[in-house]
């Protein structure tokens, strides 16, 4: 298990993925990177125990944000890790939907890098480390 | 849809759409913008060398919203998105970024335009063309068009709106 504190961040996006590891770099954590959600999955099986928070894109190919939130929510092995969603999608509509599927917390695109560190700090509950 | 409905919905439409682009351009690229202008036109075409275009469709009507950029702003603002310097910005990440920018305006308006109409709106992932001095030129026939002139700290760009309103 490593010792510095995990972010996976899933996004089609690879210009978000880099806007996410600038902030996780001044945070101090580590990043794993996916492009979909089954990329996803497959990161995090191979990263077991590994992972402290997952920030989702909502639309996504292959497998889309909310059908990736159900499938960590009904594996063991990754219903409890956190995850914040981080997309454009902004109606409340889908707010609703991602948190009554067990999503921690909620940005839409666009965010200030201040907006994304204090969400991220908000969903690790840094005493935990 | 009346006349008056449609004028109407056009100004929603053009509100959302330049709240967005403000809000976007200010918050992930660092970038003070304002509104200069807002012309309805027949004898302008926006020429730029990268630009991003996105289909609007709902139950009023259907469109398309097109932004031009010069490549010197271009690089600006994608610089600013990643945090480094213009000059280490490489052609396919300015894509990416203007496609990334295009596309939370593209939400950010949805959204926006949706909550004001209290109509359903989709729009389409942003197409990026790319070359220098390009023209703008396609838009559904017969149909007036907007020309929003915003300027992002002494550089211009161009958001030209288009929407055809079902009868």
């Amino acid at each position: 298990m490593s010792d510095t504190p995990q972010i996976l961040s899933v996004d089609d996006s690879a210009i978000i993925r880099r806007i996410v590891k600038n902030t996780a770099d001044l945070l101090g954590f580590g990043l794993l990177e996916a492009g979909n959600g089954q990329e996803a999955l497959d990161v995090l099986k191979a990263n077991t125990g590994n992972v402290n928070l997952i920030l989702l894109d909502w639309n996504m190919p292959v497998m889309d944000g909310p059908t990736t939130l159900k499938n960590l929510k009904e594996s063991a092995d990754t219903a409890n890790i956190p995850v914040m969603m981080l997309t454009t999608e902004g109606a409340k509509s889908n707010i609703i939907e991602a948190i009554r599927g067990g999503a921690k917390q909620y940005l839409t695109k666009p965010f200030t890098p201040e907006d994304l560190s204090t969400r991220i700090l908000q969903c690790v509950e840094m005493d935990d480390f | 849809m009346t006349a008056t409905q449609a004028q109407a919905l056009d100004a929603k439409m053009v509100n959302a759409i330049s709240s967005s682009v403000m809000e976007v351009l200010s918050s992930m690229a660092n970038t003070n913008v304002t509104l200069k202008s807002v012309n309805a036109r027949t004898d302008y075409t926006p020429i730029g060398d990268i630009s991003a275009i996105i289909g609007i469709m709902g139950e009023s009507g259907e469109g398309m919203v097109g932004l031009c950029f010069n490549s010197p702003l271009a690089k600006m603002m994608v610089a600013r998105l990643l945090g480094i310097e213009p000059a280490d910005l490489s052609d396919d990440d300015c894509c990416d970024g203007i496609g990334e920018l295009v596309n939370m305006i593209s939400g950010r308006s949805k959204t926006a335009l949706s909550e004001n109409t209290g109509q359903p709106f989709r729009m389409s992932l942003p197409t990026i063309i790319k070359g220098k001095g390009h023209e703008i030129a396609s838009r559904p026939k017969n149909t007036p068009y907007l020309l929003m002139f915003f300027d992002a700290e002494g550089q211009e760009f161009v958001l030209q709106v288009s929407f055809k309103f079902s009868n």
